[in-house]
């Protein structure tokens, strides 16, 4: 279980997060975080929505300990994340925007393995969780590939592997549609559908409601660095427009 | 870094952050490795690596742009495609161009130790022209002494040869690339932090 | 293009650490024996390397194109003079030897490249240099490998922007400062981007060992090794 408590977050005046100030993660000019309490158990399938700049990425950053807060906490599973910054990366897995940045290794084999090899598992078990995790997205028997071959919707995937070989609770997907064509975009969110059916809890944060609110068991939207809306994807949907989230057709 | 899980022993903020800087500094300078440009007149036909070894000591500093540029070296020696005209491995660092690569990381330091001095690091787009010039210039002087130096030792040849075959042809474009590094530098267009 | 290209070939299967060892060795021995006769048992032993390493002569010779030019203008200059008789020749047979040991060099590391895939280099690397620099080293050299083409790409779409809007026309000094400028912006955009991916990626300082595939065939190749730097040292006379 991922919580936060009265987790405020305040950014320094200037770039935001990744100095590209157009993303709207959270850039300096808006709000940040003020006061977020949230609560989010094991298996859930989760999607926050927010307008640019209503500090969606600058929380689920919180989830994993990539930000301290200024003020309240963040637990996963009872402890603080900055307390074990080690349990907190691995229970809680993220696939940031852009995963095209965030490859560290040419071959799809070798970046997947990234993560557990820095956990220092032993090299049969990093095996093993390398091809399961590279199965679970339809990539199996594709670790040899370079990365930059590859098309968008399976660099996405790879990704995603990256992250579940880590054996992650929790999987925090940070717009992973952006860029996408359709077919990719569908195929990206069957897999993550059958990982929640698998017992991962999903946490996808996006701005396209498209499609996604099916298998969502809750929909959280933030505003100006507050939670606006909060609760199952039926009835939260009717309160989309008073802050800024075009709804889904 | 404080935390551990198990023995993990995670890398600081700090590290990761420059490491991250010094890789992308590394294949920058492997990219502008393949980018050639023509001299006029002489036709001479120049890469801009060496200014993606001043970039780096400038953004990076003395430290972490030296790394940053045995980075460079290390990936092509060992087979990755970033020296001139997208060579690779162990031989181009015993090859004619050789002394240039070698000179790549104490060049890179050079720059940073000039601009930045031994302390803490400076916004580079607030130093004074005089010491990004000072300091480029130093810097070319530190890769042809070890370039025409290290043509020499391989080729077996005298060192007025080497200077003439390895250094004069290329001199008129490392002063190109030097304009180049202080009008980026000090321009509005890069977004440095 | 220099890349790695899968094969079953004897080198494909040697860990990059003997290649690296065989290579250094090769080049201590040529160093020490830029003969006529010295030169001519490295070529023939530096067919037998190629052979064994699926990679034809010709490719090797390709991949360094580039610095073939260099390669010849030393001899030539060193043998030009500037009075009577103008061109002395015998001045040009030092260089051009060890022009020559040069392409004996570069043709063993393209045999190292196309057999190596680049995940053996890093581990070599890290292994080569012991410690935390080597750690972050070999996560350096893995980053170039992954980085190279996404900054390729980017520059490749300056250059065209800028061909398309006539920047060809404009001074030299201007096309290298917008080629700069561009390239520089990329990667200051990325730094971030790919700081925080490592760190929540659990980026250590003690991560698995790489795997070790030092087998028979290593020790074939490390004897080999062995031997060219007795060679090396071995009084240049004396063979």
């Amino acid at each position: 279980m991922i919580e936060t408590r009265g987790l405020t977050h305040r950014y320094d005046a200037g770039p935001d997060s990744d100095g590209d100030n157009d993303d709207g993660d959270g850039g300096g000019r808006v709000a940040a975080l003020a006061d977020v309490s949230l609560r989010i158990p094991d298996g859930e399938f989760l999607v926050l929505a927010g307008a640019n700049g209503s500090g969606k990425s600058t929380l689920v950053r919180h989830f994993n300990g990539l930000l301290t807060p200024d003020e309240g906490t963040v637990t996963v599973d009872g402890t603080p994340v900055g307390d074990d910054l080690v349990a907190a990366r691995t229970r809680v897995g993220m696939v940031f925007q852009e995963p095209r940045d965030c490859f560290v290794a040419a071959t799809v084999a070798a970046d997947v393995a990234f993560g557990p090899e820095n956990l220092g598992l032993d090299r049969a078990a990093v095996d093993a969780r390398v091809e399961a995790a590279l199965a679970a997205v339809e990539m199996a028997g594709r670790g040899g590939e370079r990365i930059d071959r590859l098309s968008g919707g399976e660099q996405e995937r790879v990704a995603i592997a990256g992250a579940l070989a880590m054996e992650p609770a929790h999987l925090v997907l940070d717009e992973p549609f952006a860029g996408l064509d359709e077919p990719a975009r569908a195929s990206v969110l069957a897999h993550l559908r059958g990982l929640h059916r698998n017992g991962t809890s999903v946490v996808l944060v996006t701005h396209d409601l498209r499609d996604v609110l099916a298998p969502a068991d809750r929909l959280v939207v933030l505003a100006d660095g507050e939670v606006a809306v909060d609760g199952p994807p039926a009835e939260a949907v009717e309160a989309l427009g008073e802050v800024g989230v075009r709804r889904p057709d | 870094m404080s935390t551990t899980t198990e023995g993990v022993d995670l890398v600081g903020e700090e590290v990761v952050g420059n490491l991250a800087r010094a890789a992308l500094f590394a294949a920058l300078t492997g990219v502008f490795a393949y980018v050639s440009f023509q001299l006029p007149v002489t036709s001479v036909p120049f890469t801009l690596q060496v200014l993606g070894v001043f970039l780096a000591g400038v953004f990076l500093g003395p430290v972490w742009g030296a790394a940053s540029m045995a980075i460079y070296v290390a990936a092509g020696a060992v087979g990755a495609p970033v020296f001139a005209g997208g060579g690779a491995g162990l031989g181009s660092l015993f090859g004619p161009w050789g002394g240039y690569l070698w000179s790549y990381p104490f060049a890179a330091g050079v720059v940073g130790l000039g601009v930045h001095g031994a302390g803490e690091l400076v916004d580079p787009g607030d130093a004074s022209l005089a010491r990004l010039v000072g300091a480029m210039a130093a810097a070319t002087l530190v890769v042809y002494a070890f370039g025409t130096a290290g043509y020499a030792l391989v080729n077996d040849v005298s060192l007025a040869t080497a200077v003439l075959v390895a250094a004069v042809p290329f001199v008129p474009a490392e002063a190109i690339k030097a304009a180049a590094a202080v009008a980026v530098v000090r321009s509005d267009a890069v977004v440095a932090r | 293009m220099l890349a790695y290209d899968p094969g079953e070939s004897a080198a494909h299967r040697l860990d990059a650490r003997t290649k690296l060892l065989v290579q250094t060795a090769f080049a201590a021995a040529a160093f020490a024996h830029t003969t006529p006769s010295g030169l001519a048992a490295l070529t023939a032993l530096a067919v037998v390397l190629l052979a064994g390493s699926a990679t034809p002569v010709r490719t090797a010779l390709a991949e360094f194109r580039v610095v073939l030019p260099l390669l010849a203008a030393g001899p030539i200059v060193e043998a030009l003079r500037l009075g009577a008789p103008w061109v002395e020749p015998t001045a040009a047979v030092a260089p051009a030897l060890a022009s020559y040991r040069s392409l004996l060099l570069l043709g063993l590391a393209a045999a190292y490249v196309r057999t190596t895939p680049v995940r053996e280099s890093e581990a070599a690397v890290s292994w080569l240099v012991p410690g935390r620099p080597g750690r972050l080293l070999g996560v350096g050299v893995g980053l170039v490998f992954r980085l190279l083409p996404v900054l390729q790409a980017d520059l490749a779409r300056t250059r065209e922007a800028m061909r398309a809007r006539l920047g060809d026309e404009r001074p030299l000094r201007d096309r290298v400062r917008i080629v700069t400028t561009a390239g520089l912006n990329r990667v200051l955009g990325r730094t971030d981007r790919l700081a925080v991916a490592l760190r929540a990626r659990c980026l250590s300082w003690n991560p698995t060992p790489p795997p070790s595939s030092l087998d028979r065939g290593d020790a074939v190749a490390a004897a080999l090794a062995a031997g060219l730097l007795a060679w090396a040292v071995w009084p240049a006379g004396a063979v």
